[in-house]
């Protein structure tokens, strides 16, 4: 195989949360399946035959990543589909026994904004704001819940600033009141063990490049018993919840990548970890009035996220990429909107301070070498945009 | 275009801005456009002789675009007649920068404004705004939400700092008490912010040094609009009173006072 790795010694890539490469063992398992094994799953003939017993080998494959029965996976065209499917098929299906549903103020964007779709169906929507680390309050959820409430959303970790919520406390509060619970797991997945059984989760996203599969694929989880509607109707494809031909290679993909974090999880999350506090402790020492974002300890092993007082982040970011290294801001300037991270915000910064932020994510190939020239390198850029700056 | 596609000669002003810093001495006014909340905040000071601008520095936090252009304009402006400087537009520098991203033509183009600034300043014989600059406490209008969650997040004193541990903390500038309490507050709390409608603190400089070395954060030119939540305190609405905007602030107590 050519497809190595080898393009990671060229750049220093620590925005794992934006992107994942597709492990070269995924891209092997999938290459059969454009040309030789082609077949369609709703096909009669052998090829077809051939197809359906890959495809329902995968679903094995993928339930067991989440400690789920097989007919409780679902495929689709990614987390954002996903979330769609969960939240809009949801409320549709359950509207009769309310219309009330409750996100919290840090949920990924694609949830933000489905559910102020939802609010034009006549939904209502609360949203639970966060304490200063991204911890959903379990309490402040408790008092938002009224006998209209149908649903409640929290993402399993935040993707941006990687603060874990307490899920399973949240799942079981939801469970006693006979509210459905969604949790987008994109962020966690691969880095924690998931278990929705153990959790009591009624609705879980997933998505195959966030364990190094390929683009184009997601999971919806749905506990036996939910009932949503669905949001693409066709020839009634994957129980008739999400029509549409099977994209087979990718759910050979999303397999093969679940088997591999099946494998090697453990290990690699410890020297995330390992990489990840390095990267913590050196920044805050060499850096003054540098700060880290989110939760000290409950966040996710390969995110570090920091601030620094009176520089702007777009600029960090164009100073590291003359450097060769690539990373995230949550700043206004480098986003479409011109406005700053709601996740930032809503942990109370001010806006100067959500427009000072670096984000640090570690991946599968990420080494130590990485680390130690962004620690050699962030520390100039920090000085000099600090001597630029009027405000510092 | 990416809002972060620059041109070559953007990035060549961003690697290596001209005339960074501060000029002080006679015949020289400051201008000043921008504030941290939108993210860029762009300061001149210019330095005149015969009308014309002798020298010329500037200081910038902000995007790739607010550096580049703040540094072109200080070429495109040394050694012209304040006439001619005034001249300039927004569009002369992006056009001397080989353009921007469209996105950024507003935001972070605000280098002619503010060398106008600079000049409008220098020509009305305007003096530097000075630290002492009267604040404007007076006309002080009510608090939404202030009664509804007194003691609920609200506080009119804070006899007991052990309350604020943990939370998010707004202390509201009610002249140099209300300073030292936000002082000893952060002591308890991560994170306490002072709210003040002035430009400048009115504190005596020990206090202001010690304010400097704490993780107090000041919102200058601000005044706070609205206490919101669910049962207990949860956001702030904060009038932003330079630029005119509203916006909202997570946080779990507010002390007025």
């Amino acid at each position: 195989m050519v497809l190595k790795e080898d393009i990671f010694r060229m750049t220093i890539y620590l925005d794992y949360q934006s992107s994942k490469p597709v492990d070269s063992r995924v891209v092997e398992a999938m290459l059969p399946y454009f040309h030789e094994k082609f077949g369609n799953p709703s096909a009669l003939h052998e090829i077809g035959d051939e197809a359906t017993e890959v495809l329902e080998k995968c679903r094995q494959e993928i339930a067991g990543f989440i400690n789920s029965e097989k007919d409780e996976i679902l495929f689709t065209s990614g987390a954002t589909e996903s979330n769609n499917l969960a939240l809009i098929g949801f409320a549709l299906r359950n509207k009769a026994k309310g219309k009330h549903i409750i996100i919290s103020e840090i949920e990924h964007i694609s949830i933000h904004n489905i559910t102020k779709l939802l609010q034009r169906m006549e939904f209502t929507v609360s949203k639970v704001p966060v304490d200063q680390y991204g911890r959903v309050s379990l309490k402040k959820i408790a008092d938002r819940i009224t006998d209209q409430t149908i649903l409640v959303s929290v993402g399993y970790a935040n993707n941006e600033v990687g603060t874990i919520q307490p899920i399973a406390e949240i799942s079981r509060l939801c469970r006693e009141k006979n509210i459905a619970f969604h949790t987008d797991a994109v962020a966690a997945e691969g880095l924690l063990p998931l278990d929705v059984k153990k959790d009591s989760i009624d609705l879980m996203t997933l998505s195959s490049n966030d364990i190094y599969g390929p683009k184009g694929l997601g999971v919806l989880y749905i506990r036996k018993g939910i009932k949503i509607n669905p949001q693409i109707i066709g020839g009634g494809q994957e129980r008739g919840l999400r029509s549409g031909t099977e994209n087979i290679p990718a759910i050979v993909g999303m397999a093969k990548a679940a088997e591999i974090i099946r494998q090697e999880r453990e290990e690699e999350v410890k020297r995330f970890k390992a990489y990840r506090d390095k990267l913590i402790k050196n920044v805050l020492e060499k850096i003054p009035r540098s700060y880290l974002n989110g939760h000290p300890e409950e966040r996710l092993p390969n995110n570090a996220h920091f601030r620094f007082d009176g520089i702007e982040g777009e600029s960090i970011l164009l100073s590291l990429k003359d450097k060769g290294i690539s990373v995230a801001t949550g700043s206004a300037c480098s986003s479409k909107t011109l406005e700053p991270s709601h996740t930032l915000i809503s942990l109370g910064l001010l806006h100067e301070e959500a427009h000072g932020s670096l984000e640090f994510t570690l991946g599968r190939f990420t080494t130590e070498k990485d680390i130690d020239a962004a620690l050699k390198a962030l520390p100039e850029v920090v000085d000099r945009l600090r001597k630029l700056s009027p405000l510092y | 275009m990416k809002s972060t596609t620059y041109s070559e000669k953007v990035m060549d002003h961003f690697r290596n801005p001209r005339n960074v810093g501060i000029l002080e001495g006679k015949h020289v006014a400051k201008g000043k456009v921008g504030n941290p909340v939108c993210g860029d905040l762009m300061e001149f000071t210019i330095k005149v002789k015969d009308n014309r601008i002798d020298d010329i520095k500037f200081k910038t936090f902000g995007c790739g675009s607010a550096v580049a252009t703040a540094s072109m304009i200080t070429e495109l402006a040394k050694g012209k007649t304040l006439e001619e400087a005034l001249k300039i537009t927004r569009k002369d520098v992006a056009d001397e920068l080989d353009g921007l991203p469209p996105i950024k033509m507003h935001c972070s183009n605000l280098a002619a404004d503010a060398l106008r600034d600079a000049i409008n300043n220098y020509q009305n014989k305007q003096k530097f705004k000075t630290e002492a600059e009267k604040d404007a406490k007076g006309d002080q209008k009510v608090i939404l939400g202030e009664k509804e969650f007194l003691n609920n997040g609200v506080y009119h004193e804070a006899k007991n700092l052990s309350r604020f541990k943990e939370k998010r903390t707004l202390v509201v500038d009610r002249g140099v008490k209300s300073l030292e309490l936000a002082l000893s507050i952060s002591q308890q709390s991560p994170r306490v912010v002072f709210l003040t409608p002035s430009k400048a603190l009115s504190a005596d400089e020990e206090l202001k040094t010690k304010i400097k070395q704490s993780d107090v954060k000041i919102l200058y030119e601000s005044r706070l609009l609205e206490i919101m939540g669910f049962n207990t305190v949860e956001k702030v609405k904060i009038h932003d009173l330079n630029e005119d905007d509203e916006y909202e602030l997570f946080m779990d107590a507010v002390v007025i006072l």
